[in-house]
Formats: structure tokens, C-alpha cells, sequence
């Protein structure tokens, strides 16, 4: 089979000459890496416009003095130095980190359900989609759902804790300094796990069934496999759920905002929440740059760490 | 016309469809009884009817009940209010020597719902 | 299999999983339904007093209708947006031309970017192009995202070399060809993008929480967190409003549950 590469050309220019004929097929190539540019145009410029130029724009804003009303004038690294003595900074940095250590929990459980659910059983499809279902809603009703679940008078979890008499008094979840991170992580796991399952199910799904079988026939019992055979091969889907929950755990300003607002006090102040702040509620667009280059920081340096402990070049991405 | 079939019975068109539907069947029950008619009975501890009792409309607004019209009850001491606004109301009954009755809430699915009280305004007490 | 192992206490855990799961919708629906104080100790576990009268308050007290427009408006428009511009993109992909291989590194090294971080200079920029408190302006940042794009271009790939030579021998210009021959063969593709693109502009808060100015411009999830400060009495009128937010999504979802799994399982592992 032929598979011609380049434009034939038009039966008037043959007769020309060959030098001539190059020439006409090289415009052709031209023209048409021009059309496919004009292609990618309207992709590039929203990404453009939305994502390289604003993270460009943090840089140079988090280095300036800058008010909407008046002038830019440079400030060196005055923004950071402020960040270094800003109580609230780190606090809302600790509080990202913990959020962020808070993802392997979700993929061993999610792990455990993949497991579950890949087995041989009748009906898998459908707890599949009872477990994905609360990954597509929006995030502002999970977390006002989970508002109402740990509602300190009648909130389902105090309520049943009392019932099962493991505590006595109610619990103030959301309004208490130790419980109320934890009680988002809790609602942001349970959002997230449908789709942690679902990338673990089908990497589950590509581990052919003869290894195992093999295995057995060898002797090796069903931990024993899990361990050498399913672990190994499945690490590809766990660090693509490692790297997803990271940056939804990072970025779940949807869910602090309506659960707690970052309160009590700065309790669950995360980096976005604290952006968000600065920038729109106190109106301070330079110190907020600052804040939100240290987050994109953060966010790089995770993705590598993770990249590095998965191994290195997993989920590489073909480039052709 | 198996295409046409095969494009109707896709659930995309289906649910969407039916929802559409049901939707307009909705705002024509809706359309057609939104008169904002409120009519009922008031009654005595007896358990008659009482004639020439003044019945009060309350209409909720935002945070209160706003009083907003009174009508007296016919013969039979049934009463009747044409035009009811809004969709969460409260109705009370009182007559001078035969007492009061306590205010009802009525909830209605729509504003200006027709609607007719089941159970009767009961005066009770003193003047 | 060689093993057989017992299937019920599999069906047991993933019973006890798809409570977890689902308890809590049940729990806000509940409330939603019930006509007594709210927070009356303790809580009952069937609702007393069935009534539907919060859905009727919630109807009337906030635009609702106003609110559920503006969402499907914009979503209306981010996923045309994607449609055109990520086919038009991925077809452009698929060729081999001078500068491809850093195009191919921009849109990957823009994964990398959060939308969280990019929110200040996003408002600027659109205050600049004067598209604040609009539905263009709330869907510009949504009309193109890369994983939906190399959704295409895989389906794309696809397509024999040899189609789209006798295509352009034809004389079909490259315009034409996307549209009449790649993508009637890439319909799970545009189902993909087009679900994808629906849900996440559908639940998008911190865009809208930023860019509206005025009330009437607030898309669903704005809505359903300002009434959360609009009212501390004890119906639950806010669940009431928390279910009429959900159902739209919940329902898309069931209709559309293969594409969209497919969707975010192809384009994760496409990294």
C-alpha cells in the first residue's frame, strides 16, 4: 500500500520542469504547516492567554509594588521576605502539605475497592457507579452536604457516634482546631475515591489474567501475587492517582471555602484559599502573586518528587 | 424512518424529551389554576357554621407575615379571597362574641394556587 | 479461574462501600423532605411530615431559573468552544510540520498549571478585554482543554492515512475534511468532550466567584453558597436548594456515564 506523503500535484503543473516542481511542492508544504498553525490558533491562544501568560504575569507581579490604581514599582524580593515572617503563610502552607499527605490514604482505600470490584461478581457495573457518582457533582454541594453530616446538633456522624456511645458530648467538627482539617479530608476522600478507583480499575484491567494464573499454578498464594505481580504493574495507574489527587487536594478551594471558609481562625487555611484573600477579598494583587508563585512551586516540586519516587519517566507522554 | 427511530429512542433525545414534556404539561396545570382563588369555612366550637365572620389573608414576606386582606363569610360562613399573590400564606377567623380561631399556614406548590381549605377555621374562646 | 473464593463477603464490603457512598445524599434529601425543625434532637432517620413545600420557598426566594440559565448558557458555550477549537487542534496534531514538537510541549507543560494558580492575572486579563460579568467571559478560560484534545487526536490517529489522501485528491480543503469525514468517525470522541467539557464548566466555582459582578450573573454552585449566609432558620431550605443543584449533574451523569468514565480514563493515561 502507497501512502502518498505530499500533495499530488495538479495534472497543468507536470509537464513543468522538476526543479520547478519542487519548488511548487515545497509552497504547498509551506502553505499547509501555515493552515495547521492557523488550526491551532484558537487552542493556543486560550491556553495563551489563560495559562502562560498568567503564570508569567504572577512572576513578574509577585516582584513589584502594585495597586489596580496606581503604578507598578519594582520590589525586589520584599513580597517574599514579608511571607517569610506571615504567620498566616504558613500555616496555610502547613495545612496544603498535610492535605497533600492525606492523598495516599484515599488510593489505599480506593486500591482496596478496585480490588473488590474487579473480582468475578454479578453487578460490579453497578457498584462502580455507586462509588464513582460523587465524583462528577459539584463541589459546593459535597461540601455542603459534608457541612451537614458534621453538624455538631444533628449531623449524621456526631449523631451516630452518640448512639454507639463512643462519645458522650457532640463533637464540633467543623469549629474545633484539631477536628475540622481532618473533617475535609474526609469529605474531599470521599469525592475523590470513585476516581481513584476507576484509573486503578483500569489499570487492574490491563494486568493479564495469564501472569496470575501462572503464578498460581507455581504456588504463590493470592497476597503473594498481589504483592509481586499486581503491585509492581499497577504502579503506572498509582502514580497517575498519586499525581491527580495531588493537584485536587491542592486546589480544593471549592470545598474549604463552603465547608469552613479557612476557619476556625486559619485551621484550614490552604494556599488557595489564602490567594483567593489576598487577591480579591483584601485586594493586595502583589503579595498574592507572591503567594501563588510559592504554590506553583510547590505543586511543580510535588509532581517531580512523585515522579522520581514512581520510578522516573512514568507517564511519559508520546510525543509523536 | 429506522433512523428516525433509532434517533428518537436514543436516550439522549428520550430523557431530555420526557423532561421537556412533562415540564409543559406542569406550567399548563400551573397556568390554568393560578387564580389566586382561596376559599374555606369557618366554623364554631360547635362545629357550625358561622356567618359574618371577618377572615384575615397573611401574606409571607421574606421573614413575616404580612396582613393583606379581610373578606366576611356568607350564610354558611363560607368565605373566598380573589386575589392571593403569593404561595405561602396564613388564614385566621374572628368574630366579635364568638371568638377567634388560631392562623393557619397554607402551603401551596405555586404562586397564586387555587386552593380550598380542608379543614375549617374553628373559632374558639371569648369575644 | 483456578481459586474459587467466596463471593459474599465481597458483595458484604462493597455493600458497606456503596453505603458510605450513598448515605449522605440520603441524609441531605431527609432533610430536604421533612417539615420539622431541623435541628431537633435527635435527628430522625425517616423524615416526619413529608412535604415538598422547601423545594416551592427555594423556587420563589432566590432566581433560580435566572441561576440554572446562566450555567447552561455558558456550559452551552464552552463546550462548542471545545468541540471546534480541540478537533480543529488534534487535527493539526496529527500532521508532521516544522514547530510541532514545541507545540506539543506548550500544551503539556500547560497541564501543569493549575487554574487555581492562574486566577489573579485570568481576572485582569479578562477586565482588560472587557468581558467581565459575561457569559463569554465566564466561558473563554473553559473553551479548550488539553486532555480533551488529545482525546481527539487519539481518535484521529485512527482514521486510515489512506481516507484522508483520496480525500484530498478529491480537492476537499482541510477544513472540510475535519468536518465531513474525521469527525463522523470520531462520535465517542465528541461525546467525550462534549460530557467532559458540560460537567466541569457546569461545576466550576472559583471562575464565577471571581468574575461576577452583579447577582443576576451568578452561575448554579455561586448561587447555592451564597444562600448558605442567606438564612439561618431551621427548614431546610437550603438542602432543598442543595438536591435542585444536584439533580441536573446527577442526572447527566447517569445518562452519560460511559462516555464520560472513557473520557477521563483515556486522557489520564495519556498523562
Amino acid at each position: 500500500m502507497v501512502f502518498l506523503k505530499e500533495p499530488m500535484t495538479p495534472p497543468a503543473l507536470r509537464a513543468t520542469s522538476p526543479l520547478r516542481g519542487e519548488a511548487i511542492r515545497l509552497r504547498h508544504r509551506t502553505r499547509r504547516a501555515l493552515l495547521y498553525w492557523c488550526f491551532l490558533a484558537p487552542s493556543l491562544a486560550i491556553f495563551l492567554l489563560y495559562r502562560i501568560i498568567p503564570i508569567v504575569w504572577n512572576l513578574v507581579l509577585s516582584f513589584q509594588y502594585w495597586s489596580p490604581l496606581g503604578e507598578a514599582e519594582p520590589a525586589g524580593f520584599d513580597h517574599y521576605e514579608d511571607l517569610l515572617q506571615d504567620d498566616v503563610f504558613w500555616q496555610a502552607l502547613w495545612n496544603t502539605l498535610i492535605v497533600i499527605g492525606s492523598a495516599p490514604i484515599g488510593i489505599v482505600i480506593a486500591l482496596a475497592l478496585a480490588l473488590l470490584v474487579n473480582s468475578d461478581i454479578r453487578g460490579r457495573d453497578v457498584y462502580r457507579t455507586i462509588i464513582f457518582v460523587s465524583y462528577p457533582l459539584m463541589t459546593v454541594a459535597v461540601a455542603i452536604i459534608w457541612r451537614w453530616m458534621f453538624d455538631e446538633r444533628v449531623g449524621l456522624i456526631n449523631y451516630a457516634a452518640r448512639t454507639l456511645d463512643l462519645i458522650d458530648k457532640p463533637i464540633p467538627f467543623l469549629n474545633s482546631f484539631t477536628w475540622a482539617l481532618p473533617s475535609v479530608i474526609v469529605a474531599n476522600i470521599w469525592q475523590i475515591l470513585g476516581f481513584y478507583m476507576i484509573i486503578l480499575l483500569t489499570g487492574l484491567q490491563t494486568i493479564p489474567h495469564e501472569l496470575h494464573e501462572a503464578a498460581a499454578i507455581d504456588g504463590a498464594g493470592p497476597v503473594h501475587r498481589f504483592w509481586r505481580i499486581t503491585l509492581p504493574l499497577l504502579r503506572p495507574s498509582i502514580f497517575l492517582a498519586f499525581v491527580i489527587g495531588m493537584l485536587n487536594s491542592i486546589t480544593s478551594f471549592d470545598l474549604v471555602y463552603v465547608m469552613t471558609g479557612g476557619g476556625p481562625g486559619r485551621a484550614t487555611e490552604i494556599l488557595v484559599t489564602y490567594i483567593y484573600k489576598l487577591g480579591f477579598v483584601q485586594t493586595k494583587f502583589d503579595e498574592a502573586a507572591a503567594v501563588t508563585m510559592v504554590f506553583f512551586v510547590l505543586l511543580i516540586a510535588t509532581a517531580w518528587a512523585a515522579n522520581r519516587l514512581a520510578g522516573g519517566n512514568v507517564g511519559a507522554m508520546d510525543t509523536e | 424512518m429506522d433512523r428516525w427511530r433509532s434517533i428518537l429512542l436514543n436516550r439522549f433525545v428520550l430523557v431530555p424529551g420526557a423532561i421537556v414534556f412533562a415540564i409543559g404539561l406542569w406550567n399548563i396545570y400551573v397556568t390554568t389554576h393560578n387564580h389566586g382563588i382561596v376559599t374555606g369555612r369557618v366554623v364554631d366550637a360547635a362545629g357550625r357554621p358561622v356567618a359574618d365572620a371577618t377572615v384575615g389573608l397573611w401574606i409571607f414576606n421574606f421573614t413575616t407575615y404580612e396582613e393583606k386582606e379581610r373578606v366576611k363569610t356568607d350564610a354558611d360562613g363560607l368565605f373566598r379571597f380573589t386575589n392571593n399573590p403569593s404561595h405561602r400564606i396564613q388564614l385566621g377567623a374572628e368574630k366579635a362574641g364568638a371568638g377567634r380561631s388560631q392562623r393557619v399556614p397554607v402551603f401551596l406548590y405555586f404562586r397564586s394556587q387555587d386552593t380550598t381549605l380542608e379543614t375549617p377555621l374553628r373559632l374558639a374562646g371569648q369575644g | 479461574m483456578i481459586h474459587r473464593y467466596p463471593r459474599s463477603p465481597i458483595h458484604l464490603a462493597l455493600i458497606l462501600a456503596s453505603f458510605v457512598m450513598l448515605v449522605p445524599f440520603y441524609w441531605v434529601l431527609k432533610t430536604s423532605v421533612s417539615g420539622e425543625n431541623i435541628y431537633a434532637y435527635p435527628p430522625s432517620i425517616i423524615p416526619r411530615n413529608v412535604n415538598l413545600f422547601y423545594y416551592v420557598d427555594v423556587w420563589y426566594a432566590i432566581p433560580f431559573a435566572r441561576y440554572f440559565m446562566n450555567s447552561v448558557a455558558v456550559s452551552v458555550i464552552a463546550v462548542i468552544g471545545n468541540v471546534a477549537f480541540n478537533a480543529m487542534a488534534a487535527y493539526a496534531l496529527t500532521h508532521g510540520f516544522r514547530g510541532k514538537s514545541f507545540v506539543v510541549l506548550l500544551f503539556l507543560s500547560c497541564m501543569m498549571v493549575p487554574f487555581q494558580a492562574t486566577i489573579i492575572p485570568a481576572y485582569l486579563i479578562t477586565g482588560r478585554l472587557g468581558l467581565l460579568d459575561s457569559w463569554l467571559g465566564l466561558a473563554l478560560p473553559q473553551c479548550s482543554t488539553i486532555i480533551c484534545i488529545f482525546v481527539f487526536k487519539a481518535s484521529f490517529d485512527a482514521v486510515p492515512r489512506s481516507l484522508i489522501d483520496a480525500a484530498r485528491i478529491d480537492g476537499l480543503s482541510e477544513w472540510r475534511i475535519i468536518w465531513h469525514i474525521m469527525m463522523p468517525l470520531s462520535k465517542s470522541a465528541i461525546a467525550t468532550n462534549v460530557i467532559l467539557a458540560f460537567i466541569w464548566s457546569w461545576n466550576n466555582f472559583l471562575w464565577p466567584l471571581i468574575m461576577t459582578r452583579s447577582a443576576d450573573m451568578q452561575t448554579l454552585p455561586l448561587g447555592l453558597a451564597r444562600f448558605l449566609s442567606y438564612q439561618e432558620d431551621t427548614t431546610g431550605a437550603l438542602y432543598a436548594f442543595c438536591i435542585m443543584v444536584l439533580a441536573p449533574g446527577l442526572l447527566l451523569f447517569l445518562l452519560a456515564q460511559k462516555e464520560f468514565i472513557r473520557g477521563l480514563t483515556s486522557g489520564a493515561t495519556k498523562g
